[in-house]
């Protein structure tokens, strides 16, 4: 039974590729005053969802002393605008059923907003409001640093947040990356409503902005609507100047000793950018290392075959200005040392020996069958779209990433293997009171905290 | 609820609430029976050649043979099901998953345990010939066991034992369901576990997963006609059992008040907590309507009743929020939560809430706060459908707890047809916080 299974998946993947180029049929919409959008026309409910970013107007311009500014904008935005106060400014959306929120990232600073179609010139009007009448009432400030400072310290029980924050410490030293996006206990309490406004003002501005947009919505009305929401902001912004950083430390081991059953282990590296010719071949690689979950070598041989840890994950991800690699996992305090062991174990197996051909066929499969999973709510659809055009990336970038794909070899997992899983520049990032293991540099303190 | 996979935990949470226009259904889902019992549930969603394929069945950690001095053999039972059958190796179940390009996860709670896959369209008969067959021919070898057990225990240390705030959780469910199997934590209690054996997962197996105890819920691009041949030919032919009864006893009426107090070294956050029990959505449907409403008009989000008044006004609280756990076959609850602002003690916290409650039996609630949340539950529904998995979710949850199919699809109509008096009663037979049924819980950081 499983063999005639497992030799169906050629034909599905080719009818599946088919059905998505339908279903992503990008329009590109440009409005008179120059905004442009990327529209999924789609009528299957009666929905809009609209997705923006400002590229590069996220926490990576904070500095050292406000930590948190953008998150806090982001917090801020939508309490209040126009002649809006904060209370019936919620009151609008609530009553309109309308979802909009503000976000802020290392990298960029984004919008979202789900409307009915009913709604949707409130829903619009609201945007245009927040984004460019934001009143920053004192009063509604407070209450969102308070929410911020409350969360810091619920996190500061939380033994993952614990290991996040030594470990953007240890591989991100001497870098804006380095900082805490969410703030600080002292840095949020400095952010007053003028430092936000000068925020606003200074970042939020067209050249930085990306819209998708998916649901039953015409071009030419988004492309009205374009102008009503977005034309008015201003034009450019001045940049930071941001150097890239690479990842590549001196082999340390690095511990912040808490009193738990587990430790919880990071270990990360450098990683591969969306531009290197290696970048899907690192991908399919990392999936049979240890991206699959089930059926990936680290959970097949750590969890399923030991019994070790409840869950052991690899994966590459893309900032502006790094590229990380990351192994993540807990075991027991006793056990930790021994994971270590196995993991390099089969770091060395997957840069030695080839990879089975059933192993690739069915990395492959995956990586591309599972590409229309993504596409089941104008949500997904508008975010994977926002995601092609802040890398840059071409609307056909499916099919682009699908023969790339097919076209990894055996010989290209070993050769990225060898270039990625270099044991020599990882970081062991723990959290715990594991035994056995002598840290070069211990933690007393978490970084960028109080 | 426990999933097999920690990070899929999220998918979980979408909640009851999520749901429609008045006069209409939310899903339109299409049902039928199989000649052995086993029900069948149709969502058509035509947007992408995918489907949500999931299984659930009505039976759930409760159901486990209670004072044996073993817990959680239902949740090791689960994972056990991805650990081979007489046909399918250990392990081969999520890997045939993934080379189809397809998810697949399972998770279990109280009252039901469910597996599901997405997949495209095109390999629907490749996960029902999988999941048939785990029905009826679960059979791991011998030496998957005893990792798979270290895997729970690892999963109950991870996701509980790591952080003394879920241990407050945990501990506070069982003073609410007390006497009760809905106080036993899922996974298990930590020394309970140790005792879990594959003999014993493989009786409760035995006993409760047959097709007459199951429900298939298929959501995505998919025709009835088409899911009724596929259903017959890798359903139909699986034997059914006589499902014993479900035992769901009421927790006895205590008298004496319980208090929790919680001082943890690595707690910074203080917290308060007050929780009682309600009967479910299935024990009284109506009334439990009217809760849904009334979660909605407290704590819909930050316009409504409790934040503006306790965050917004009084700058008492930083969060605030008032919530229903109705889905349950046995006793549901209802939870109110607060993070105190800074400077606000727990106690004066308490009393300021209490007061508010006790003030809302006495004068009821604003008549624009009951339309405009019965408004943002029936508008809802257009989002619900915005979605593949959630509906199978929210349907398959409702279905596995003892609601019918026309409870699910009618809850925004029925919503808008509670009205003032009903809200009233159920607040005045609920919100008296001075009797025992209120358990409070405090947690807050070692006092200096």
């Amino acid at each position: 039974m499983i063999k005639s299974i497992l030799l169906s998946f050629v034909i599905m993947i080719c009818v599946t590729t088919n059905a998505v180029a339908g279903i992503l049929n990008i329009k590109e919409v440009t409005s008179k005053n120059g905004i442009h959008a990327w529209l999924v026309q789609d009528k299957t409910v009666p929905v809009i969802s609209m997705q923006f970013l400002f590229k590069g107007a996220g926490a990576r311009n904070d500095s050292p002393a406000y930590q948190g500014l953008s998150r806090l904008l982001s917090n801020t935005m939508d309490e209040g605008a126009g002649d809006l106060t904060s209370t019936e400014f919620q009151k609008k959306l609530s009553q309109n059923s309308i979802g909009l929120s503000f976000s802020a990232g290392r990298d960029d600073f984004s919008g979202s907003l789900k409307t009915l179609t009913k709604y949707k010139e409130t829903a619009f009007h609201l945007l245009r409001l927040s984004l460019t009448s934001p009143r920053f009432d004192a009063d509604a400030v407070q209450r969102m640093v308070d929410s911020n400072l409350s969360r810091i310290r619920d996190d500061m029980s939380d033994p993952e947040w614990m290991a996040g924050r030594i470990e953007n410490d240890v591989v991100f030293a001497g870098h804006l990356y380095a900082q805490n996006a969410g703030g600080t206990l002292t840095s949020l309490t400095k952010i007053t409503p003028a430092i936000l406004k000068q925020k606003w003002k200074n970042d939020l501005t067209k050249d930085r902005l990306m819209i998708a947009v998916v649901g039953d919505i015409s071009p030419e009305e988004l492309s009205t609507q374009l102008d009503a929401i977005f034309s008015s902001l201003p034009a450019a912004s001045v940049k930071n100047n941001i150097a890239p950083i690479d990842l590549r430390q001196n082999a340390k081991t690095i511990l912040y000793k808490h009193d738990m059953p587990q430790t919880i282990l990071s270990i990360v590296g450098q990683g591969v950018a969306q531009t290197d010719k290696d970048y899907f071949a690192a991908e399919v690689m990392n999936y049979i290392f240890g991206g699959g979950g089930f059926g990936s070598r680290l959970t097949d041989v750590i969890r399923e075959k030991k019994g070790l840890t409840y869950g052991i994950y690899s994966d590459f991800s893309e900032m502006d200005f790094a590229q990380t690699f990351h192994i993540n996992t807990s075991a027991q305090n006793k056990n930790i040392q021994n994971v270590i062991s196995e993991v390099e174990r089969e770091i060395d197996r997957i840069k030695t020996q080839p990879v089975s051909g059933q192993e690739l066929r069915n990395a492959k499969s995956y990586l591309i069958g599972s590409t229309p999973l993504q596409l089941s709510s104008t949500d997904r659809i508008a975010g994977m779209m926002l995601s092609f055009q802040k890398w840059g990336l071409p609307k056909n970038y499916l099919d682009v990433r699908e023969s790339a794909i097919l076209r990894v070899t055996k010989e290209d997992i070993n050769r990225v293997a060898k270039k990625y899983l270099d044991t020599d520049h990882f970081a062991y990032i723990m959290v715990g009171s594991p035994d056995h293991v002598k840290p070069d540099k211990q933690y007393s303190k978490l970084p960028n905290v109080e | 609820m426990k999933c097999r996979a920690f990070f899929l935990c999220l998918l979980c949470l979408c909640g009851f609430t999520l749901t429609a226009r008045a006069g209409e259904k939310i899903y339109n889902a299409e049902t039928f029976t199989l000649k052995n019992g086993m029900q069948v549930v149709l969502i058509p969603n035509h947007r992408a050649p995918i489907v949500t394929h999931m299984v659930w069945y009505k039976v759930g950690s409760a159901d486990e043979p209670q004072g044996d001095g073993v817990s959680g053999e239902a949740h090791f039972l689960e994972h056990l099901m991805f650990k081979g059958t007489h046909r399918v190796g250990a392990g081969e179940f999520s890997k045939i998953i993934r080379s189809i390009g397809g998810e697949d996860n399972a998770f279990t709670s109280w009252d039901y345990t469910a597996y599901f896959q997405s997949v495209s369209k095109q390999s629907l008969p490749i996960v029902m010939a999988l999941e048939a067959d785990r029905m009826i021919n679960i059979a791991p070898p011998a030496k998957e066991i005893e990792p798979e057990h270290q895997v729970i225990m690892e999963e109950r240390k991870q996701t509980i034992d790591n952080d003394p705030r879920s241990l407050f959780w945990e501990q506070l469910r069982a003073a609410l369901y007390n006497t009760t199997p809905y106080g036993i934590p899922i996974i298990g209690w930590k020394d309970e576990m140790k005792n879990i054996s594959w003999d014993l997962a493989k009786s409760y197996h035995d006993r409760w997963y047959a097709p007459n105890n199951a429900i298939l819920v298929v959501s995505g691009d998919v025709t009835k006609d088409e899911l009724k041949k596929l259903a017959e030919t890798y359903y139909g032919y699986l034997p059914p059992k006589k499902i014993p009864q479900h035992v769901r006893a009421d927790v006895p009426a205590f008298s004496s008040k319980q208090k929790l107090f919680f001082n943890d070294k690595s707690v910074q956050q203080p917290l308060w907590v007050q929780v009682s029990l309600a009967p479910s959505m299935r024990q009284d449907y109506k009334t439990g309507l009217a809760l849904n409403l009334l979660e909605e008009i407290l704590s819909g989000d930050s316009s409504t009743l409790l934040y503006q008044e306790f965050v917004v006004k009084r700058k008492q609280a930083v969060e605030i929020s008032f919530s229903y756990d109705g889905n349950n076959r046995g006793q549901g609850s209802l939870w109110v939560y607060a993070i105190p602002a800074a400077n606000v003690s727990l106690n004066d916290l308490e009393t300021s809430i209490n007061e508010y409650l006790q003030n809302i039996v006495k004068n009821g609630l604003p008549l624009s706060e009951i339309t405009n949340a019965k408004t943002r539950m029936v508008d809802s529904v257009l989002y619900a459908r915005d979605s593949v998995a959630g509906p199978a979710m929210v349907i398959g949850q409702g279905l596995a707890s003892g609601l019918t199919l026309d409870q699910i699809e009618n809850f925004p109509n029925e919503i808008s047809k509670i009205n003032e008096a009903d809200l009233k009663q159920v607040i005045a037979t609920y919100f008296d916080v001075s009797t025992p049924h209120w358990i409070t819980g405090y947690m807050e950081p070692v006092k200096k």
